[in-house]
């Protein structure tokens, strides 16, 4: 008897059924409905005789197994029409193990394209998988948030337009001014103007960017957002490097995405691209490699010194690769005073090439190593040397000594001030 | 790195008590605790390896260390045992590990969502009332499926959840819902409901992700559906690699169900994937072949000992146990089991059989030594770690000299002990080895010969007179000069240092020439254990033998790990099965 109130259960379901799917295909529908009520009744009989699920539904009202004929017959309809068409392709396979995951609420992207699945499926292990998907996810999700505000701006922006056309028409008047409103073009001219004038006579700076087979893909392009980063805060510094790019090769990978960034901005900048090395341009006694694993430490900024950084991303843990470099080369190495200067804490000594360029602008502009290490990122270190009064006069007495020709007398007060500040 | 003051206080007494309470408790209680010092002088040293702390620190972490085990000592739970002492023995870094000051404190949990549990089937109403006190980030659905989930509670509440859910929901439940529901039902072996949500699943996903294959898996062995399992696997395939955990649950299920060649076939396809297996699923062949009379399975058997012996696997000790009761029980052989320890020597104290020698074969001495060559010291860049005109200097000089019987890394064995000078300890240990008519070679850097207050000249000029001396440059690395010297000059050669040298055997390409590596250096790695500076040098003891599964066709010795020591990748276990057959 139960066994026929059960049907019609599932029967009153058809209609409702209907409702919940609409864009279902109605094929054998019918054979669909036999099969569930066959499995249904099938799997319901050993589950009656369970002494446990007699004993719950005797003092509960509640109906534990209704839910069950639900999912089994609403979505049966669902399913037809995808498993007829794709049935043993990886890609569609891989496709669908993604919306499984995102179902499961794991960390993996809403809509994935072609080229991304081809480049997870070529991943060797399931571990590279995982962090491919993560990092789409985060792509995705990055993606979405900018479009939320770029259209809540352009909303404001409405906004602020309609009322100030409101203003305007009420009040119409001529004002007077100084300039044209070309600021950026004229702070791009003055730019321009500055970095001739480097080219000409300013100090060079080299990144050796012979490092392009040490790095994967994704180390390559962080890299080169390095580069863009350090060329332009070199731009709009007072005095600014003259950059080269040595041993970049034409048609290199890093030729190609530093061209694909810059577009055709890329042969108006004003540095020097070469393929040769730095050592057939410079004296090699007057190199100095700038590299975090020389045993040499940095005391003062020469401005007669060609320094060298090595444009390379270094994640996969190759350490010594530019200190091998500069051996082979046989040229002087030195690393930043870090200890000195610094209750170094967490992180690499390895600095960004961005922050490898302020640091060593600020050397060049002020000498001060206070002020120049501050371009450290903070959370590497909990912060400076505390330098006894005795010592540091003493420092103090030294560099006057030294330098106070060098620099105009302005940048010496600021940094006396700041001293007197501590 | 916190000063403790209790600890302090208790220092100048340890000297005073300590000498009492080893009479008081016996011998081995003393030879306990003259061990562990020096356990503690490693220690030390490794500590000044690793942080940069200054030297009134390490002092201190030295006082700490003390105490502590002193206290250790006190309470007797010093369960070590002095037969254990070599280097490499399993337990030997944990003990290391302990006298480490550094070890912090357990976290306490974070506060967790403070909603009681149900504990039986609740009605719509409760569950409405109960997602009311819900605050929290997640939807209260998916949090409280995870805590009952995580509570392991039982599976009528949670299909009360479910039965909640789907009612407010048009009776669809979420796949995420279904996965932990079908988890809980894994965990308490609910077979008819597990079967349920097979259905449901099967019907409403054309695919699942493998959490969810590999739950199905796992509660569908144990029912009559056990093959839709093999189809689930074979699902898994189609995206993705299975797990090792995924093969065993099949291997169990097939061998549960007597199906022995779809076991057998299972564990080829794993071992094709490069998957080590669990040690569980080779447990459970052996469990199944107990007194089963069948040559074939009997070889197959014998195949996953030679694979322990291989890959350099070691049982646990229930897995011992079973290999043991599996050997006692093949009718016809009379084998004898017994859980042993092999002597110094390299005698079984169970049958007195010596085992495997652990110095290497021709073909493999060569082989890592042109390795270490290859990989180690030029690496694809010799700049890297040397210079090629100081690796040449460096070859010349070892083809001049004759071969040495000792190669000392001269600056790990002067830093030994931080409060004495330099050059004074390796003077101290290079005269020692001298009066036994080594052949000495030690090996340095260059900033060694500069005179300074830690190392004397004259003590210097003293250290070369009575060993050969290779000086590499300040920024090149001296560990892979060692190991090439040492194994340059034949197999009697052996190397002083405390390193462990992981570094170097990281470099090596596969896992064949680690595991040669590593049982080349077992042999021929002398480590100091002495005490005080200037005391008669003692090292940590070489050992004779291999730790690997091996036999001798009517004999069988087979280290194993035992469940309560835990043992790091560079320790071998130090417990053996021993079997014979009965003649």
């Amino acid at each position: 008897m139960p066994v026929f109130l059960k049907m019609s259960v599932s029967f009153t379901l058809r209609p409702f059924a209907r409702i919940l799917v609409p864009f279902t295909l109605h094929k054998k529908r019918r054979d669909f409905y036999s099969t569930i009520l066959k499995r249904y009744i099938s799997s319901k009989i050993p589950a009656v005789s369970s002494p446990n699920k007699e004993s719950t539904s005797s003092h509960e009202p509640l109906e534990l197994d209704g839910w069950k004929i639900t999912m089994k017959s609403s979505v049966q309809e669902g399913v037809s029409e995808v498993s007829s068409s794709k049935d043993n392709d990886p890609l569609a396979a891989t496709r669908e193990l993604i919306e499984m995951w995102r179902l499961l609420g794991r960390e993996v992207p809403e809509h994935v394209s072609e080229e991304d699945l081809k480049t997870l499926m070529e991943s060797a292990s399931k571990s590279s998988k995982r962090k491919y998907l993560k990092y789409l996810y985060v792509k995705e999700k990055m993606k979405k948030a900018k479009q939320i505000k770029k259209e809540m701006k352009a909303a404001a922006k409405e906004e602020a337009k309609k009322e100030k056309l409101l203003e305007t028409t009420e009040e119409d008047k001529q004002q007077n001014f100084l300039f044209l409103r070309l600021w950026d073009r004229s702070m791009d001219n003055a730019m321009g103007w500055k970095g001739a004038q480097a080219m000409q006579f300013g100090q060079p700076l080299v990144f050796d960017m012979a490092y392009d087979n040490c790095m994967k893909p994704k180390e390559l392009q962080n890299t080169v957002s390095q580069l863009l980063e350090s060329e332009g805060y070199n731009r709009r510094n007072v005095d600014p490097f003259h950059i080269y790019f040595c041993n970049l090769k034409t048609d290199g990978d890093y030729h190609r995405e530093l061209v694909k960034r810059y577009r055709e901005r890329w042969d108006k900048l004003l540095l020097t691209s070469t393929e040769k090395s730095h050592v057939d341009i410079f004296p090699k006694d007057n190199i100095v490699y700038l590299t975090a694993d020389s045993p040499n430490v940095m005391t003062t900024f020469k401005h007669d010194k060609i320094y060298i950084i090595g444009s390379f991303v270094d994640k996969s843990m190759q350490p010594g690769t530019s200190l091998a470099n500069a051996k082979r080369l046989k040229l002087a190495t030195e690393c930043l005073p870090l200890d000195k200067y610094l209750q170094w804490e967490t992180g690499n000594k390895n600095l960004t090439l961005d922050q490898m360029m302020r640091i060593l602008l600020c050397l060049k502009n002020t000498g001060s190593w206070e002020e120049a290490l501050k371009f450290v990122p903070r959370r590497k270190h909990t912060g400076y040397m505390e330098i006894s009064q005795h010592s540091q006069e003493f420092i103090n007495q030294l560099k006057k000594s030294k330098t106070f020709n060098l620099f105009p007398k302005g940048s010496l007060n600021v940094y006396t001030k700041k001293k007197q500040f501590k | 790195m916190t000063f403790r003051l209790p600890g302090f206080g208790s220092f100048s007494k340890l000297w005073k008590n300590n000498p009492y309470l080893g009479l008081a408790s016996g011998n081995s209680h003393l030879s306990h605790f003259l061990m562990n010092y020096c356990a503690i002088k490693n220690q030390q040293r490794w500590l000044s390896l690793t942080t940069l702390s200054l030297q009134n620190t390490k002092a201190m972490d030295l006082l700490t260390a003390k105490t502590r085990y002193y206290r250790k000592n006190v309470e007797g739970s010093n369960k070590v045992s002095s037969d254990s002492s070599h280097f490499f023995a399993a337990g030997a870094a944990k003990k290391r590990a302990q006298m480490n000051p550094q070890s912090k404190d357990p976290i306490s949990p974070p506060l967790r969502n403070t909603i009681q549990l149900p504990t039986k089937p609740l009605n719509s109403e409760e569950w409405d009332k109960l997602k009311g006190d819900f605050k929290g980030k997640a939807s209260f659905e998916n949090w409280i499926s995870s805590q009952l989930t995580h509570c392991h509670s039982p599976v009528d509440v949670a299909k009360s959840l479910l039965a909640w859910v789907a009612s407010k929901n048009n009776g669809i439940v979420s796949y995420e819902l279904l996965v932990k529901y079908l988890c809980l039902c894994v965990f308490h072996k609910q077979t008819t409901e597990i079967i349920d949500v097979y259905e449901i699943m099967k019907a409403r996903y054309k695919r699942l992700e493998p959490g969810g294959y590999t739950l199905l898996i796992r509660g569908l062995i144990h029912s009559d559906r056990w093959r839709e399992a093999l189809l689930l696997l074979e699902d898994i395939k189609k995206v993705t690699i299975p797990s090792k955990k995924n093969y065993d649950d099949c291997i169990q299920g097939a061998l549960l169900h007597q199906d022995v060649n779809t076991a057998w076939n299972l564990y080829q396809e794993l071992l094709g994937h490069d998957l080590t297996p669990m040690m569980e699923t080779l447990k459970a062949f052996f469990d199944f072949g107990k007194g089963l009379k069948d040559d074939q399975y009997t070889n197959k058997l014998l195949d996953i000992l030679l694979y322990l012996r291989n890959n350099q696997l070691y049982p646990g000790e229930s897995f011992a146990h079973c290999i043991k009761t599996w050997f006692e029980s093949i009718p016809g052989e009379q084998w004898k089991g017994e859980f042993t320890t092999i002597q110094k020597s390299g005698q079984c104290l169970g049958c007195g059989k010596t085992t495997e020698s652990i110095h290497l074969t021709l073909e493999e001495y060569e082989l890592l030594k042109e390795n270490i060559m290859r990989n180690v010291i030029d690496g694809g860049d010799q700049y890297k770690k040397t210079t090629p005109e100081e690796l040449e200097r460096f070859q010349n000089f070892v083809k001049s000299c004759a071969p040495f019987d000792i190669v000392i890394d001269g600056l790990n064995v002067a830093k030994m002990f931080p409060k004495a000078r330099e050059s004074q300890v390796l003077l101290d240990v290079v005269s020692q080895l001298a009066k036994q008519n080594q052949q000495l070679l030690v090996l340095g850097r260059k900033h060694m010969l500069k005179p300074c207050s830690r190392w004397r000249k004259d003590e210097m000029e003293k250290v070369q007179k009575q060993a050969s001396c290779f000086f590499a440059d300040n920024i090149s690395k001296d560990d892979p000069f060692l190991l090439y010297a040492t194994l340059h000059s034949g197999n009697h050669c052996k190397f002083i240092t405390n390193d462990l040298m992981r570094d170097h055997k990281a470099c090596l390409p596969d896992a064949k020439t680690q595991r040669l590596f590593f049982k080349w250096q077992q042999g021929h790695q002398l480590a100091i254990i002495s005490r005080f500076p200037g005391s008669k040098l003692t090292f940590q003891s070489i050992l004779s033998y291999d730790t690997v599964v091996q036999t001798t066709g009517d004999s069988w010795h087979i280290p194993y790990d035992e469940d309560l020591v835990e043992r790091y990748s560079y320790e071998v276990p130090t417990k053996w099965l021993c079997l014979h057959r009965k003649t």
